[in-house]
């Protein structure tokens, strides 16, 4: 597994794309949550009537424990960046036409599936610990001697993760169908931007409840939004963090088959 | 025996690109797989490499069916080649090295050194012209001195110097006891360097064996008069095959079964039936005669 790893690194290491997206992965998960602190800043901070009104409605999403969910939500919106790094991973690979020599030079097609399985796991596991220091940083700039409330809510740290994950395996998935960076990238961008949205919004409109099973959707209600955006419709807050293990147990399910179905195709098919 | 193939089959669509091909690769050889353009070269080898995979049959390197650990063992050169652009041709040799095991970081030193292309090593593979990228593919085949090469269209965009570079670390390397597996098209370059031939056409296998015994089945006269058109209407009454599409330089070549014919009676008989030969001589069958009279081109 290691040896796959560093000859990934090996690849990577003086790819400027990469470094370019990494960039700007970091920049954007802080930068989103910037943002809104400072929106959130201005509207509670002033002495008016309007903003005790807004801090009170509001709370602190920015303190321990809420600010696990909030960077967490506010993260997710930018997980498109990775997504780039992801399609390039392995469609450089068709167009410098290197899969075909890994495997040519000794690996097997499960090794590099494998290599591109745990390069998405790689990006993952800095992006949610990138995730974990913003956190730390904002909630520690937010809370007062709550510290036994530190630990509540932690377990957004692992849904980040699995969100992030089973997104950047769309990602990849459509890379490995499309083959070639430009339509894999309009095609997701689309999607994820666009599209899944479009559709989720006129299946809401009818009330279909299937609007919550849309392959992106289905990860997105990992993480509902912060409880101060659903104002007063506690009971609607409620139901989302309950669907949580459900959707758990999809994520978990699409993602498995994502993974199982790049496996079989890539041993079955000529590598052209 | 370094690879069996037993009754490979392939089609693409409509287009049967191997048919039921079987021959067998011994130890320390030079195998030239030949034949024209579209023939099933490359299609066999990408099978033997898993890249490709048969419809039908089998093969087997050192005994073993085919598998990674396999392959690591082997250096190849599959059509063009394929490295990660915006890397140099050394830091894309330390991935091949990663990747099959073969090697350490000196290696990667030697084989530059050895195709020519050391002092480029650190260039960006983009900024290589056609030949220094075949080089470097070569290099990344010979990277910890595998005992078995697969190597398609070798010299394929290199100079005659690199032609000759080439054959000649192939000749070295034959000499040291390495198999090397070649396909190409070019047949004096295959009859130069070449121990054993199997010729493909349309994806079936017309020949195979070792090259000696392939080309001798036959002996070649060439002959040469002043007149030469009397001379070929009595060449006819010699009993042996006119090669209709390899005279040249005013000579005629005429094929007869090996052994069966000695100059001396040759000479005997044209000069009996008054025609003075100016030019007598018993040639070994070229492979390029013989490819030419196998695949009908």
């Amino acid at each position: 597994m290691l040896h796959l790893l560093y000859t990934e690194w090996l690849k990577m290491r003086k790819y400027t794309a990469f470094w370019w997206m990494m960039g700007l992965t970091a920049l954007s998960y802080p930068g989103i949550n910037y943002i809104f602190y400072n929106v959130y800043s201005q509207l509670t901070q002033q002495s008016d009537k309007a903003s005790q009104y807004a801090k009170m409605m509001l709370g602190n999403p920015f303190a321990f424990p809420e600010v696990w969910q909030t960077v967490a939500y506010f993260s997710s919106w930018f997980v498109f960046i990775p997504a780039v790094m992801v399609i390039m991973f392995i469609s450089n690979e068709y167009s410098f036409k290197t899969h075909r020599q890994n495997i040519i030079d000794g690996w097997s097609r499960n090794e590099f599936i494998t290599g591109k399985l745990l390069d998405v796991a790689a990006v993952t596991l800095i992006i949610t610990i990138l995730y974990i220091i913003v956190s730390l940083v904002t909630g520690s700039l937010n809370s007062t001697g709550a510290s036994g409330k530190f630990r509540e809510k932690t377990h957004f740290i692992g849904l980040f993760f699995l969100q992030t994950f089973a997104q950047l395996s769309i990602a990849f998935f459509i890379g490995f169908l499309l083959k070639k960076a430009f339509l894999a990238l309009g095609v997701f961008l689309f999607y994820f931007l666009i599209l899944e949205n479009i559709i989720i919004g006129l299946l809401r409109f009818k009330q279909w409840k299937i609007a919550n099973y849309l392959p992106l959707e289905i990860s997105d209600r990992l993480i509902p939004r912060p409880g101060f955006m659903y104002l007063t419709n506690a009971e609607e807050y409620r139901k989302d963090l309950d669907a949580i293990p459900l959707h758990v147990a999809l994520t978990l399910l699409l993602t498995s088959a994502i993974w199982f179905y790049v496996y079989r195709q890539f041993n079955r098919i000529d590598l052209k | 025996m370094v690879l069996n193939i037993r009754q490979i089959s392939k089609s693409y669509k409509t287009v049967r690109a191997l048919q039921q091909v079987s021959f067998d690769v011994p130890e320390n050889c030079v195998y030239g797989i030949l034949g024209p353009n579209g023939s099933g070269k490359t299609t066999l080898l990408g099978i033997l490499l898993d890249i490709l995979k048969p419809d039908s049959g089998t093969f087997q390197w050192f005994g073993q069916g085919g598998n990674a650990e396999i392959r690591k063992k082997i250096g190849s050169l599959l059509e063009t080649p394929n490295f990660y652009s915006y890397l140099s041709g050394a830091e894309n040799l330390r991935i091949t090295q990663s990747v099959s095991g073969r090697g350490r970081a000196k290696d990667i030193d030697d084989v530059l050194h050895t195709v020519g292309l050391h002092n480029r090593r650190w260039a960006p593979f983009k900024n290589y012209s056609l030949g220094m990228k075949q080089r470097l593919a070569i290099a990344a085949a010979l990277l910890g001195n595998p005992k078995v090469l697969v190597l398609d269209e070798p010299t394929n965009g290199l100079d005659p110097a690199g032609i000759a570079e080439v054959r000649e670390l192939i000749v070295q390397l034959y000499r040291r006891g390495h198999t090397i597996i070649m396909a190409s098209h070019l047949l004096d370059e295959v009859e130069k360097v070449c121990t054993h031939v199997a010729i493909l056409k349309n994806g079936q296998l017309l020949a195979s064996g070792s090259t000696e015994e392939i080309l001798s089945e036959e002996d070649i006269v060439e002959l040469g008069a002043e007149n030469i058109t009397q001379l070929k209407e009595l060449a006819a009454g010699l009993g042996g095959k006119m090669l209709e599409n390899h005279h040249t330089n005013g000579l005629i070549h005429i094929s007869f079964p090996k052994g069966k014919i000695r100059p001396e009676e040759i000479n005997r008989y044209c000069f009996e039936r008054g025609i003075i030969l100016q030019h007598l001589a018993l040639k070994r069958k070229k492979l390029e005669t013989l490819f030419f009279e196998l695949t009908g081109k």
